[in-house]
């Protein structure tokens, strides 16, 4: 594939650009799902193509293509090459890539057992098996058993020596039930919501979740949700499960803290961030507690790898320190407007078809020295919530509304009932400013978010968010419409 | 685009007895990205998808790709038909669809706008980048433009081809604290009033300079077209699709004939009318014209085979590609306009806020489509029927069903909106919505 590859370096070095690339990738994409006792999805996709990226004259031009001949990869440099061109029509300066020492190198994402592998009858059979224990109360309407496999091959060769060969191997699953009554739905999961829970591995990811363990579990909440009294409305202490605090520092850290959407670049579509660039070491986003690293090389992590997209090498960095904004998500062209030599290396690309864009890194709240117990036995009067139902941030990354699937109560120190459409408000900094508590080591996990959207193409991207429970104190919770 | 019809007979040899459904999408596009009063991105991508569904007793398989040399071919359809030997009966699988005669679309396809030039969307994008810079503005957005193509085609004769252009100018503009934003999508470059967006993105971001703190709290609101279209096109998703209706899921369950929402609303899926798109559905089967509701009352949902069956009606051949995790979806809705123009409607509001647009909209209980999201690139207070100051962005917690149940008007002049699909939508004044907190800018 380097061959083929290395017509796009040829051509850039013919016409004597800044800098090029060419990332050729084969992705194949595995989905299995059944809904309600049907299949409702079994797909095996495979694609594969290139995406060649000029830095000409000091203006970008990108293009990609999927005939994976010599003449079309030459054609397709040329075309990004005259893109550049145009671009060079509307600039204020050059643009200047950080420096970064040409690699020659192969990674592949550690794994046990390749889910590609396992007979496509032994996933269908789980995932029936499960839907039918999830579909056992006659109130349960809705049943969802799905799993994802992702593997995608990339060869990127760069005009500046690098030649770096990647295999990322992704495996996901989850379950949900879904109980309607007298025209009212409630939903229950696991391990986690949306597109369910992702990691970098293999099959044994999959076995590890213990689905059937959960499945009885999943449907009786959901039913016990229709009865559940309604969260109620106030300002009360909160603590959040891992899996919803993944959404919570995704949202209101990961996003705010890519550096292109700082600097205004992202304005025109997810917006941009309150935590702008002179804040940067002073800012005080959360409680002296908090502390969250960044990190591609997690074990685990869906944006774990040797390189990012722009070949540089995997990273661990805080982006918040004992509360202090202390870095951003960057890229070799925005890191020096921060003043870094060198990029973090969070730059990534979605597929083939698209130019690698500034994205969250694996983003994870460390852990405290405390427990679930612990965190509930100095509360007199609070809710608890696990696992994400809805989302929302405004564009600087400020106002947040979560909802979650469930909630108890908190009473004097006790976990008490179980409430329903628990949801939460808050202000970023105010909010983590209040978090007074966190679990320790013990109850830290991985949880993975597969459907990052942002930029324009829109791009997917998948990233971890490891966590642990975490308390915080006084919030807005059971906001009602 | 080279023709992929070769590659269909092939695949149809390759699957032998086994029923066999191909799709093939194929897209040019192109992109210029502006930020900071510069091009930030600029991008081309040209691809070609193939799907194939395999289906033989009640099993099936479904494999995707973008090679088809016959090595490719074979060795994907080999691949499917071997999931296909290992797959349990599916009682609840239909056939494939049998072809039906399909109306002609409208021509959305202008080869012109198909092969804009990255010096052309340069230009446009420096158009605007030099007035801002002028007035001491930042300019950001997008001019994008290119082709799509789908062809569904099956072995048991159907066949089905659909080409259009597009082209869109999206335009977002900062003032200091202030930010402003218009968009346009058209099949067509000449119908796109680049100038009319740039001024209005510019004259709303200078206009939303200093805002004020607003108190949350319930009020009238003026819906610009986009931010309306933003919300009916969830209740529309949530609510007006086959499956979640099945599944008891939809606010409409149980109330089809009974008048639901506002008398003013009326609102229609066709393909043929003021959100023009193809005539057939992912199944390859005809589109029909759907009354969703009409005069605030609710008329019908849409159907794909599947949910069609099971609700023991007709297909409304609205299917999106099978299997489909979310059942059907209309995809070209229209609301009927009113009489009045966006000016009618802020004179005739006494008190309450006008929304350029939404952000990050979230549906958070189906049943009632109570929904979340923040106003965004232009939030005004209104006082005494004119525009009175600028406000902080303000987050809404408000079900859908009784803010289309409290339209008080609907304005005359709507917009193609590309949301789920496509809507056209004018903008139009509800009353009592909720928002339920404000945040810093």
């Amino acid at each position: 594939m380097f061959k083929l590859a290395s017509k796009a370096i040829e051509v850039a070095d013919k016409y004597k650009v800044d800098f090029g690339d060419i990332r050729v990738v084969e992705q194949r994409a595995q989905a299995l799902a059944v809904k309600t006792g049907e299949i409702s999805a079994l797909t095996d996709e495979t694609t594969i193509g290139y995406g060649v990226r000029v830095l000409y004259k000091g203006a970008w031009g990108f293009a990609s293509g999927s005939e994976m001949t010599e003449r079309a990869v030459k054609e397709t440099t040329l075309k990004a090459i005259a893109i550049a061109k145009a671009s060079g029509l509307l600039m204020r300066g050059k643009v200047r890539l950080a420096h970064e020492p040409a690699y020659t190198d192969i990674w592949q994402t550690p794994f046990q057992k390749d889910p590609f592998a396992v007979p496509v009858q032994e996933k269908l059979d789980l995932l029936l098996s499960l839907d039918r224990t999830l579909r056992a109360d006659r109130k349960i309407k809705v049943s969802e058993a799905e799993m994802e496999f992702i593997r995608e091959h990339q060869w990127h060769l760069t005009t500046e020596g690098s030649r770096i060969e990647q295999v990322l191997l992704n495996s996901g699953a989850s379950i949900s039930a879904t109980a309607v009554e007298n025209g009212e739905s409630q939903l229950r999961g696991y391990p986690s919501s949306h597109s369910g829970q992702m990691l970098g591995g293999g099959w044994e990811i999959i076995e590890a979740m213990h689905l059937a363990d959960h499945a009885e579990r999943v449907r009786d909440e959901a039913v016990a949700l229709l009865k559940a009294p309604v969260c109620p409305s106030g300002v009360k202490d909160l603590i959040i499960s891992g899996n919803q605090l993944a959404l919570q520092i995704h949202e209101s850290v990961g996003h705010a803290s890519e550096l292109d959407r700082v600097l205004g670049y992202e304005e025109s579509y997810a917006g941009s961030s309150f935590a702008t660039t002179e804040k940067l070491g002073k800012f005080r986003y959360g409680s002296p507690l908090v502390n969250l690293v960044a990190d591609a090389t997690l074990p685990g992590g869906l944006a774990t790898a040797g390189y990012d997209d722009d070949g540089v090498k995997a990273q661990r960095w805080y982006i918040v320190k004992d509360g202090v904004l202390s870095g951003y998500m960057t890229n070799r062209e925005f890191c020096g407007r921060v003043g870094q030599e060198r990029s973090r290396g969070c730059s990534r690309a979605d597929g083939y078809s698209n130019i690698p864009i500034t994205r969250i890194c694996n983003l994870s709240l460390m852990p405290g020295n405390s427990s679930t117990e612990e965190l509930v036995s100095g509360i007199k009067d609070g809710i608890m919530m696990e696992n994400n139902t809805s989302w929302s941030i405004d564009q600087k990354r400020l106002n947040f509304q979560f909802g979650c699937e469930i909630g108890w109560e908190i009473k004097n120190g006790k976990k008490g009932r179980m409430v329903k459409n628990p949801r939460y408000q808050g202000i970023t900094p105010e909010f983590w400013g209040s978090c007074d508590g966190i679990a320790g080591p013990q109850e830290w996990r991985l949880w993975g978010v597969s459907n990052c959207g942002k930029g324009q193409p829109g791009q997917r991207a998948m990233m971890c968010h490891a966590s642990s429970p975490a308390r915080f104190r006084k919030v807005r919770v059971g906001v009602k419409g | 685009m080279n023709k992929p019809d070769s590659a269909i007979e092939k695949i149809f040899r390759l699957a032998g007895r086994v029923q066999c459904e191909v799709t093939v999408g194929s897209r040019d596009s192109a992109l210029t990205r502006f930020a900071d009063n510069v091009i930030s991105q600029n991008v081309s991508s040209s691809s070609r998808d193939f799907s194939v569904r395999l289906l033989d007793g009640g099993r099936s398989a479904k494999v995707s790709f973008n090679q088809a040399d016959d090595a490719s071919l074979k060795r994907a359809i080999s691949s499917g038909l071997e999931i296909l030997k290992k797959q349990k009966k599916d009682p609840e699988l239909l056939p494939l669809a049998k072809p039906r005669p399909l109306q002609a679309g409208k021509d959305l396809y202008d080869r012109a706008t198909a092969e804009l030039t990255p010096v052309f969307r340069a230009e446009k994008a420096a158009e605007l980048a030099r007035a801002c810079v002028k007035a001491g503005q930042t300019a950001c957005g997008t001019v994008d433009n290119g082709c799509s193509e789908l062809l569904i085609a099956n072995n048991l004769g159907l066949f089905a081809r659909w080409r259009e252009s597009f082209v869109t100018h999206s335009v977002t503009v900062t003032d200091h604290d202030g930010s402003g934003w218009a968009e346009q999508t058209s099949h067509d470059a000449e119908g796109i009033d680049f100038g009319r967006l740039n001024e209005t993105a510019r004259a709303k971001a200078a206009a939303s300079r200093r805002p004020r703190d607003p108190k949350p709290g319930r009020y009238t609101v003026v819906l610009e077209p986009q931010a309306a279209a933003d919300l009916l096109s969830y209740m529309n998703a949530y609510s007006f699709g086959g499956q979640f209706y099945n599944e008891g899921r939809s606010f409409v369950c149980g109330k089809l004939g009974k008048r639901v929402l506002s008398p003013l609303l009326t609102l229609e899926d066709d393909f043929l009318g003021a959100a023009p798109g193809m005539p057939f559905d992912f199944e390859g089967q005809p589109r029909s014209k759907v009354t969703l509701v009409e005069n605030g009352v609710l008329k019908a949902v849409v159907h794909d085979r599947r949910t069609a069956k099971k609700a023991k009606t007709p297909p409304t051949g609205h299917a999106l590609p099978q299997p489909s995790y979310f059942g059907p979806l209309a995809i070209n809705l229209a609301v009927k306009p009113g009489k009045d123009s966006l000016q009618d409607l802020i004179k005739g509001t006494e008190r309450g806020i006008l929304v350029t647009q939404f952000h990050y909209t979230n549906l958070l209980k189906p049943e009632t489509m109570e929904m979340t999201g923040m106003t965004r690139n232009g939030t005004f207070m209104i006082e005494n029927g004119r525009v009175a100051f600028p406000i902080k962005n303000m987050r809404f917690t408000q079900s859908m069903v009784e803010a289309f149940a409290s339209i008080e008007a609907i304005g005359s002049e709507a917009e193609l909106v590309p949301v789920w699909g496509n809507v056209s939508c004018p903008p139009m004044r509800l009353s009592g919505f909720n928002f339920s907190s404000v945040t810093r800018f």
